[in-house]
């Protein structure tokens, strides 16, 4: 898998390290971790799917039928974890130099201040 | 079973392949119906639209080109700077202030200015459009425009005068393949097609100053020298800067270059359309290079034969030596 990783791919990754979720948890988990921002299609998310599946990133771990309907429920694998991990340093550490180069920025807020937000 | 969840299952049948379907249809139209609203009859044209992405990427995947997709992007980048590069100098000979006429023989008789104006300018707001608003609006600015490239010869009942077909071939190519410019792109990388437009000023200037040694065509104005000249030119450098990319990026085991170069094989083939007419006239007819449409269609057709077997033969070794 390349990287850095693209932010839909990072955040169905953030979504499937909780618990083990099934497509449709996955979108809207996904919409709410960005915010409202992201927000992924069932034929997008199950081509993402089988990209990570086939990297081994993530793993069907269950199965059940509500309504007459599959349900396959996804979990991220060791695997996965260890490359979230890795990108989450690197965006970290991406951050905390951004951060210290705005601290020392003369006359600007130390943090960035959301637009509606507190003075 | 409802209306909408039986017109789900028919687009997931019409898009995607058939064991994948059996594996996967009922999952991915269950989570249709649980995302859609209560009430609704029909899926949306962008529900359609993305079932149709979802099944063409399955299929490609199962023919073993799933890393297909990142190289097109790639060559995407390329190719909507090369169609850029070439729009800006074009333009520049279109509007030329040193020349009188562009086609025929006679100055007096001709317009200055052929319909190509206007597909250049086309060109050149994609470029700008892909600095500004990159992504979903730099692709439809970017079908717009291919429309519009290949809608040009058929105006020729209204307005005769136009780029010549091979040149048009060219950059209709060019735009097929620039339609999967992603979005998420660095500024600089944003900037390379306005960049390329901008650099083919110049060479379009000294072109068109180029006085004796640069006479224009008698039928096909400036049209006449580039097909034969620039165009070839321009693919070589194509390859060249496909040829780098695909260097640098395999040394840090990213073959996304390797895709690329398979992708620009059938544009880049486009662009050498006109002398590979030329020869074909000589087998064909004996005597001097003398193009006509007869010789442009059968070199286009070897063009696109020969990418569409490489690329072929390329996915079947790709499938073959891909562990399993």
């Amino acid at each position: 898998m390349e990287t850095p990783l693209r932010e839909p791919t990072f955040l169905i990754l953030t979504a499937l390290a909780g618990d083990p979720l099934h497509g449709y948890g996955l979108i809207t988990e996904v919409t709410r971790l960005s915010g409202g921002r992201v927000s992924l299609r069932p034929g997008t998310l199950y081509g993402a799917l089988d990209r990570l599946a086939d990297a081994g990133l993530v793993a069907v771990v269950r199965e059940e039928v509500v309504d007459g309907r599959l349900r396959r429920y996804y979990q991220l694998t060791d695997h996965g974890g260890e490359l979230l991990a890795g990108e989450t340093e690197r965006m970290r550490r991406n951050v905390e130099a951004a951060t210290a180069r705005l601290h020392a920025r003369p006359g600007r807020p130390a943090t960035p201040r959301l637009s509606g937000g507190p003075a | 079973m409802s209306d909408l969840e039986r017109r789900y299952q028919r687009l997931v049948r019409a898009f995607y392949p058939p064991g994948y379907r059996d594996e996967r249809g009922t999952e991915i139209v269950g989570t249709y119906l649980a995302l859609s609203a209560p009430g609704r009859q029909w899926p949306s044209i962008a529900d359609a639209a993305d079932l149709a992405g979802g099944g063409l990427r399955q299929r490609l995947r199962a023919v073993g080109a799933g890393g297909i997709g990142p190289g097109l992007q790639l060559a995407a980048i390329l190719a909507l700077t090369a169609a850029t590069t070439l729009a800006g100098g074009f333009l520049l000979l279109e509007l030329n202030p040193w020349a009188a006429a562009w086609f025929g023989p006679s100055p007096v008789a001709t317009p200055s200015v052929s319909h190509g104006v206007w597909v250049w300018a086309a060109w050149l707001l994609a470029a700008g459009v892909h600095v500004a608003a990159p992504g979903r609006w730099t692709r439809r600015v970017i079908g717009l425009t291919l429309v519009l490239t290949v809608a040009l010869p058929l105006a020729d009942v209204l307005y005769p005068y136009r780029p010549p077909l091979f040149v048009l071939v060219a950059q209709a190519c060019l735009g097929l393949v620039a339609l999967g410019v992603p979005a998420g792109l660095s500024l600089r990388v944003r900037l390379l097609p306005l960049a390329g437009a901008v650099a083919a000023l110049p060479v379009a200037v000294a072109l068109a100053r180029g006085g004796n040694t640069m006479t224009p065509d008698a039928y096909h104005g400036y049209y006449g020298w580039p097909a034969g000249q620039v165009l070839p030119a321009a693919g070589v450098l194509l390859l060249l800067a496909a040829l780098v990319v695909t260097m640098v990026l395999a040394a840090r085991d990213d073959l996304r270059g390797v895709w690329a170069l398979l992708v620009l094989l059938g544009p880049i083939g486009m662009m050498w359309l006109h002398p590979l007419a030329e020869e074909l006239a000589v087998v064909m007819y004996g005597g001097g290079p003398n193009v006509d449409i007869r010789t442009l269609v059968t070199a286009a057709s070897i063009v696109t034969a020969t990418a569409v077997t490489v690329t072929m033969l390329a996915l079947t070794i790709q499938r073959r030596v891909r562990p399993t």
